[in-house]
């Protein structure tokens, strides 16, 4: 089984209705379960407890856990200086210790098979170190430092963990973004497209499947950056 | 499951975890420079005590905040780990 967090829209979603269509069985996390596809679990991923309770009742089930793929996340853009505390904190605890969480507390049901492949979502911004979003940009930055750092915890147990970062998306993530400012960043990427989520999901199954068994502690930047 | 049971897991998981290598004292040190287990052992420690008390019909959480302050670190010495163990037992009895 493969666990999706965010999975009720967006990139999340995308990737398990590909799963789900390719075979795979998927568990779908998400803070509603509307439009969650496949078996799916209401939980909000910057809450440890809520999590842990997820993780726990997998176990108590004996479910075999092949994959995770983390694409929980909020994005807010804005200058550092307009930016309330209270959003800085909110993009941290999702994006960053949601992140964590899901890690730390999913990854023993794989190092108990001794075999799985863990997805973070990262950003192009991170890279670009693009306007407006340092504070999206730097709750990212961490994804990328903490999945280096366990993807190298990991390898022991043939566990691998790596990073996809996409630049603009077509998805609810986008909305409040000027067709101007989408075009200006695609601008910066070494391929000027704007990709689909279909092209993230294609990125993500390949990342669970054995094809890429040669990487870890990679951040794949869609586009290229 | 009494204190000195949790024991005789903690030291039968050990030797177990690492095919008899390792033979495992209450003052033998889980983490810090004189360490006998790596830290993928100390892992496989974790979850075979996860494991166990599952069949015993507790939940037994290394992570919490709570065993932390409790302890400083259950992982100091095998002892210490025992205790949390069976305290974790009792306090879900």
């Amino acid at each position: 089984m493969i666990i999706v967090t965010g999975a009720s829209r967006g990139l999340g979603r995308a990737v398990a209705e590909r799963l789900i269509f390719s075979g795979r069985e998927v568990l779908s996390l998400s803070r509603t379960s509307e439009g969650a596809p496949g078996d799916s679990v209401t939980c909000d991923v910057s809450d440890y407890e809520a999590v842990k309770a997820v993780a726990q009742s997998l176990r108590k089930e004996k479910r075999e856990i092949e994959g995770l793929v983390n694409a929980a996340g909020i994005a807010s853009m804005n200058l550092a200086v307009t930016t309330p505390p209270s959003m800085t904190q909110k993009l941290i605890q999702t994006n960053l210790a949601g992140t964590i969480h899901c890690c730390q507390l999913f990854a023993p049901l794989m190092i108990r098979k001794k075999a799985g492949s863990i997805i973070n979502f990262s950003t192009i911004a991170v890279t670009l170190g693009l306007k407006g979003e340092s504070i999206y940009a730097a709750s990212k930055a961490g994804v990328e430092g903490f999945s280096r750092a366990f993807a190298r915890e990991m390898a022991d147990f043939d566990i691998r963990v790596n990073c996809v970062a996409p630049g603009p998306i077509k998805t609810d993530l986008l909305k409040g973004v000027s067709d101007e400012q989408i075009d200006a960043i695609v601008a910066q990427q070494i391929l000027p497209k704007l990709f689909l989520p279909d092209d993230i999901a294609d990125l993500c199954e390949f990342l669970l499947g054995p094809q890429s068994q040669s990487l870890s502690g990679q951040v794949l930047k869609v586009g290229g950056a | 499951m009494n204190a000195e049971e949790a024991k005789k897991r903690v030291m039968a998981s050990i030797t177990e975890i690492t095919d008899g290598e390792v033979e495992p004292t209450e003052e033998m040190n889980l983490i810090g420079k004189d360490a006998r287990l790596d830290s993928m052992k100390l892992v496989e420690l974790c979850l075979s005590l996860e494991d166990q008390a599952g069949d015993l019909g507790f939940e037994f959480d290394w992570t919490s905040e709570a065993a932390m302050s409790r302890s400083r670190s259950l992982f100091r010495t095998v002892s210490s780990l025992a205790e949390e163990f069976h305290a974790q037992a009792q306090a879900q009895a």
